[in-house]
């Protein structure tokens, strides 16, 4: 690291608060406890009189994912962990392999601090539900935070069941002010959907709400350009299987079966439903447990029509076979009932009405053909070699661990622009980036955050485009530790988190600063106010001595005497 | 001891030896820290589907019931469904094996034809400049990661030249019926060049010093002098009965070097997105997949395993002086 980045790091700190001394910023990428040394520990603090004092904060464990996982994450946790040390903080950083860290973290929860990438689908507060509702809290069901909140469980049960948009709003904004007034968790950085692409094959790329620039919205948008006909993208590493019940819904897989299986409802760019590109061309909730739809005309990629008793068994056959990464929508379908040839009804259960069911679940069921799949027994665990659906891009050949191809499907009724698109695999990043320049790839679904894209952004072929997403990092920490179920610690540890400087030295200016659970993605769901909170170490010390905290004349962090 | 039954009890030391390769694989995976499936399940499943997902690859069962199945299955060549593609472990191999077997066979090919024939050469011709230049460029050749080399061939010949493709087995968005329909076609040899050459050029210095060593041990011998008190060419001496004689290490060498080959090179396949066994071997360690990681290397171990055995039985073929005790 050169001295010009540590003293563009020193001064993003000291503009963050940090009074202390600082280490370069190679340091912090290591694997260093941020407690273990002298420099780091301790706030710069005058002591607390010691008769007042009592304990001392225990030492918090922030667990962190290999360098070579996931680099900007890596550093971020070493740069924070740094920080909290400044606050009085007794922090240890232990580096696990992911599979470690995951289990200690989502499954143990064994852990006093984690940083999390989190990625929403298009409605926040089922998600929210599973990670911070009261009743989740056992090991393995989701809320590995521990956090416990009536007040929250209540607006979120009420949002759930509420048919009414604009009263669902209401209830998602006073979910967020009551989330960042508590934090449970806290956002670090709002990560954005990136589009990266040769402009001088193909141009005009859209985001929409659930995918990004790997939305069919993207795809039946895309125009071509010099005469290009084939979208070449390329994904680092392998796709695991075609079976579209039998995904564990990464992004690889997610991103090539919206595009090749029809959902009931689609979502335009600003996270509407809009029926023009959907299989429904009508639908209306007829009462609280009840979504009627209207059918057009269509056919699978196999020439065989797409007929409403295809859909009803699509959701009957996803819901009684439990298939695992359809389980949360499969909670609220009770039966899927054909009503004529155009019209289906989809009845939720009478005890879990959903409010938005379109959003999680309209969007997401996809409409499989019952020829192919009615003698599966166990959807999840079949290999499907070629699958058939009735999106704009039907398959065309996947050459196992090396390319998927897919091509136009030209009897669909929102056609896509190009005749086919490919994805190769290329675990090289350099590689990647030669064959964005020369043509050879003209986009990257990955949207990876990294040097190379930095070192490439303003090549004159290359353009990147970047849209607020429904994805963030977060720093959770466990409230089943001492001192962490506090509200007032929370908040100076994320007054302490240096946001700044970790958008700006570790993820190249790219993204922005987090400042709220739900982000801008979601549109009207999204609140801007909430409480906000400023950088700084200092504004952190002083939350914590008016909190009732106290510091020893090490700087550290105490609890102070009753 | 015959013969037979020198064959007879090797036999029976490769079933000992298979037992424990799979014993030391089953619970070596399982000592690794972390869940297997953490890569499986997703964060939008409920607990009960992460349970199911759990349950269906029988990791809620009792260690000694998962190893006593392991065991029962690995006697009939099942190595049981991936976690990840839910296919067949036996179908994850011979997906990538071919791939890996082209591109190591043809490297192994030409690192063995050169350094054989450097081999007798430097051998033939020790303490000339040619020797010396040769022996240096083998221990660089041998000294360079491969990565780095392919890299800078990548670089200079990809990106800059433009006259070897950057990744993969061939031209992208062509699809092929079969793996042989692929492999004959200019398209792939193509593609196929660049890594093979950078794997020969890491390959040729195993036989080619071994060869030397060999060649003069052999030629300091009586035999070589009788040669030439017989009147023989330099040449014949030099191939007909020096190098003939000198082969016999390489033998072993390449039997081993053949086994490995079977495991593919991880870093190569990696810079080259060159889709074979070796990356595939890693992934399923990295993402915990242990009925890919268990069988993938089950079948590297056998192979390693049975290309010694046969390497005994060669040499006792070509070398008469050879016994079986």
């Amino acid at each position: 690291m050169t001295n010009k980045a540590t003293t563009n790091r020193r001064s993003f700190l000291n503009k963050a608060g940090a009074t202390a001394g600082l280490v370069g910023l190679t340091m912090t990428a290591g694997c260093f406890g941020a407690g273990d040394d002298d420099e780091n520990g301790g706030a710069n603090v005058e002591a607390t009189d010691p008769d007042m004092l009592d304990e001392q904060l225990p030492t918090y464990q922030f667990l962190n994912n290999a360098q070579s996982y996931n680099p900007p994450r890596h550093d971020a946790i070493n740069l924070m962990a740094d920080q909290f040390g400044r606050i009085g903080l007794d922090m240890e950083v232990e580096v696990l392999e992911w599979g470690t860290l995951f289990n200690r973290v989502d499954v143990e929860y064994d852990y006093d601090f984690s940083l999390w990438h989190t990625f929403f689908t298009i409605d926040p507060v089922l998600e929210l539900n599973s990670t911070m509702y009261s009743e989740n809290t056992e090991p393995g069901q989701g809320n590995f935070a521990g956090y416990e909140n009536p007040d929250a469980d209540d607006l979120m049960d009420q949002y759930l069941e509420e048919p009414d948009a604009d009263t669902r709003i209401d209830l998602v904004h006073d979910l967020q002010r009551t989330l960042m007034e508590d934090l449970p968790q806290m956002p670090v950085i709002d990560m954005p959907f990136l589009a990266v692409y040769n402009n001088e094959q193909v141009d005009n790329w859209e985001a929409d709400l659930p995918h990004g620039f790997n939305s069919y919205w993207t795809m039946i948008n895309l125009e071509m350009q010099g005469g290009e006909d084939t979208l070449k993208g390329y994904w680092p590493e392998a796709l695991d299987t075609m079976n579209v019940l039998g995904h564990n819904d990464e992004n690889k897989h997610t991103y090539n079966f919206v595009v090749i299986y029809d959902t009931l409802v689609r979502l335009d760019n600003e996270g509407e439903i809009d029926t023009d590109v959907s299989l429904a061309t009508d639908y209306e909730r007829v009462d609280a447990t009840t979504m009627e739809y209207t059918i057009r005309d269509h056919t699978f990629h196999d020439g065989e029509p797409l007929t409403v008793e295809d859909i009803a068994f699509s959701y009957n056959y996803i819901s009684e076979n439990e298939v695992p990464v359809y389980s949360v929508q499969s909670n609220f379908i009770d039966e899927a009932e054909v009503v004529d040839d155009s019209t289906v009804r989809i009845h939720m259960p009478d005890d879990n009405p959903l409010g938005p069911f379109n959003l999680l679940v309209g969007t997401q069921i996809p409409i499989l053909p019952e020829h192919r799949w009615a003698d599966r027994d166990e959807p999840s665990q079949v290999n499907v070699e070629e699958p058939v659906g009735s999106g704009p891009l039907q398959f065309d050949y996947w050459d196992q661990g090396a390319e998927l191809g897919l091509e136009r499907f030209d009897d669909h009724f929102a056609p896509v622009d190009f005749e086919q698109r490919f994805w190769r695999i290329i675990p090289e990043t350099s590689t990647v980036w030669e064959n964005l320049r020369n043509g050879d790839l003209n986009y990257e679904p990955f949207g990876r955050i990294d040097r190379p894209l930095d070192e490439n952004r303003d090549e004159d072929q290359i353009s990147v485009q970047s849209v607020p997403a429904t994805s963030f990092w977060h720093c959770t920490p466990n409230q089943r530790s001492d001192g962490l179920d506090d509200p007032e610690v929370r908040k100076a540890v994320f007054n302490a988190v240096p946001r700044s400087a970790i958008v700006d030295q570790i993820l190249f200016g790219v993204p922005d600063p987090g400042f709220n659970v739900v982000t801008e993605a979601f549109g009207p769901l999204h609140t801007d106010d909430v409480t906000q909170y400023e950088e700084g170490v200092d504004i952190a010390i002083e939350r914590l001595q008016d909190g009732g905290y106290g510091y020893d004349e090490n700087g550290m962090l105490h609890f102070l005497v009753e | 001891m015959s013969k037979a039954s020198f064959v007879v009890r090797r036999l029976l030391q490769l079933g000992v030896t298979f037992w424990a390769v799979g014993t030391v694989l089953f619970f070596l995976f399982r000592l690794m820290p972390g869940d297997p499936t953490a890569f499986v399940v997703s964060a939008q499943m409920t607990p009960e589907a992460r349970q199911q997902v759990i349950e269906s690859y029988g990791l809620n069962e009792p260690l000694y019931i998962q190893y006593v199945r392991f065991l029962e299955n690995a006697l009939t060549l099942n190595f049981g469904q991936s976690f990840h593609t839910n296919q067949p472990v036996r179908e994850v191999i011979w997906t990538y094996l071919p791939n890996t077997l082209v591109l190591m066979l043809s490297a192994f090919v030409v690192a063995y034809i050169l350094g054989i024939v450097l081999g007798v050469l430097t051998g033939w011709y020790r303490g000339s400049r040619f020797e010396k230049t040769t022996v240096v460029t083998a221990l660089t050749a041998r000294s360079l990661p491969t990565f780095y080399v392919g890299l800078i061939v990548l670089w200079l010949f990809g990106a800059g030249l433009g006259v070897i493709p950057m990744s993969g087995m061939g031209t992208a968005g062509q699809s092929y019926d079969s793996f042989w329909a692929r492999i004959f076609t200019l398209d792939f040899l193509h593609h196929l060049v660049a890594p093979a050459a950078v794997l020969a050029f890491y390959y040729m210095g195993y036989p080619l010093l071994i060869m030397r060593s060999s060649m003069m041990e052999v030629l300091s011998q009586d035999f070589i002098d009788v040669c030439r008190a017989k009147g023989l060419s330099e040449r014949a001496i030099m191939f007909k009965h020096a190098a003939r004689n000198a082969l016999l290490p390489i033998i072993t060498a390449a039997a081993i070097a053949l086994g490995y080959a079977v495991g593919g090179s991880v870093l190569i396949e990696t810079v080259f997105g060159w889709p074979g066994l070796g990356r595939e071997m890693v992934n399923a360690v990295l993402r915990r997949d242990f009925p890919v990681a268990q069988g993938t290397f089950m079948v590297l171990a056998a192979t390693i395993i049975i290309l010694n055995f046969i390497a005994d039985l060669l040499y006792g073929y070509l070398d008469p002086r050879v016994t079986y005790d």
